[in-house]
């Protein structure tokens, strides 16, 4: 399954794909012939630039994004919007890689999310580490792309909610124990 | 204020409670005898140690003995020193922890199938004091059932990461007052290291 390599570049760079050959893809990965695709079958068929198999919880949660009626899986037409998404965290991650390490070192990574630090919230050294350390399930000190996916997804959430709290936008919160707990419990 | 977890029932050894350090019944502790088991010469234990620790101790009873991320999770929880290991006071601090949640957990499990349902899910966080939105109580759900059910192990796992974010929260607020203040760095690192 050849999502990670340039086997065939589309035309025009922001068409989007062509139906028969998203067809060919979405009839491959969906191996029992369900007419979904499932987390198992998604993981399989996504490689994140080593041996070991792809972030499960990534899969959960763009299986999830995609999956309108709590089905647990993806029908053709939600495919399209998984395969564009994870082709634009391709790349991204390709972007982001300058050193085309397959990985995303402390330095990339600080390049990657200074979307996150705009106007008033200002990221300290420490908070690159923190990410890393939590995300990097290949214990390299650098995330592969499956832990970059998902490192992305939980800080756009815990910064959207951030956001809705922080009224004034001076990067300050005031938050009750309750509106804590159900602010980051179903996130992280 | 009053946090959920901390008093009576539920809670385990209020902070600052004497430590166990030379105590002349350490020895004869049979707590103290399972952990030195594993323990070794440095007498702490890591997520592994605590899973066998905890399976020896016959901690579950009749329940599945509990994995090993439920186990990195209850480190982490108690882990002070950020050594990812356990020492003795802390291991006794989380059986005691454990032992009322495991007695709550079983008041509602009356048909010893070692899983609730979703609604006494509900009730259990609810009865322990933990007040969540309606929304987050179903994420809360959602993430800890499989086929509709929360295991024993899930429901620690909840309970765990629930008395996480309630410390975190408490130190920061200092006037006791239910409300604390984050800055945005500050709210990202100690909510994903939590």
């Amino acid at each position: 399954m050849a999502y990670q390599n340039q086997y065939r570049q589309p035309q025009y760079n922001n068409a989007p794909a062509d139906q028969g050959f998203l067809w060919n893809i979405f009839q491959r990965v969906d191996k029992d012939r369900s007419g979904a695709i499932s987390d198992t079958e998604l993981q399989q068929a996504l490689s994140n630039g080593t041996w070991t198999p792809f972030n499960p919880v990534t899969v959960r949660s763009i299986i999830a994004m995609f999956d309108r009626d709590n089905k647990g899986g993806v029908n053709f037409n939600e495919f399209a919007g998984v395969w564009k998404y994870i082709t634009d965290w391709q790349n991204i991650f390709r972007t982001y890689d300058r050193d085309n390490s397959g990985f995303i070192d402390k330095t990339e990574l600080k390049q990657a999310l200074t979307g996150f630090g705009e106007q008033s919230y200002r990221l300290s050294d420490q908070f690159y580490n923190t990410l890393i350390e939590k995300f990097d399930r290949q214990r390299k000190g650098q995330v592969a792309f499956d832990d970059f996916i998902q490192c992305c997804i939980v800080l756009q959430r815990l910064t959207d909610v951030f956001r809705r709290y922080d009224t004034d936008q001076d990067g300050w919160i005031q938050v009750s124990y309750e509106q804590y707990l159900s602010m980051v419990f179903n996130i992280v | 204020m009053s946090y959920p977890g901390y008093a009576g029932g539920y809670g385990g050894a209020p902070p600052g409670a004497p430590g166990y350090a030379g105590f002349p019944g350490q020895q004869q502790d049979p707590l103290f005898g399972y952990f030195s088991g594993v323990a070794g010469q440095d007498g702490q234990i890591s997520a592994e140690e605590l899973q066998t620790c905890l399976t020896q101790a016959q901690f579950s009873g009749g329940y599945k003995p509990f994995n090993l991320e439920t186990c990195r999770l209850m480190i982490n929880m108690l882990d002070r020193d950020m050594s990812c290991t356990m020492g003795f006071n802390e291991f006794k601090e989380l059986w005691s922890v454990l032992n009322g949640w495991k007695q709550h957990f079983m008041s509602i499990d009356r048909d010893h199938s070692g899983t609730v349902d979703p609604q006494e899910m509900q009730q259990a966080m609810a009865s322990m004091g933990y007040r969540l939105s309606p929304q987050a109580m179903n994420c809360v759900v959602k993430r800890y059932s499989t086929h509709g059910k929360i295991t024993f192990d899930d429901y620690v796992a909840c309970c765990v990461r629930l008395r996480s974010l309630t410390d975190l929260f408490r130190r920061r607020d200092q006037a006791g007052q239910g409300v604390a203040s984050f800055q945005y760095d500050d709210f990202i690192q100690c909510t994903m290291s939590s």
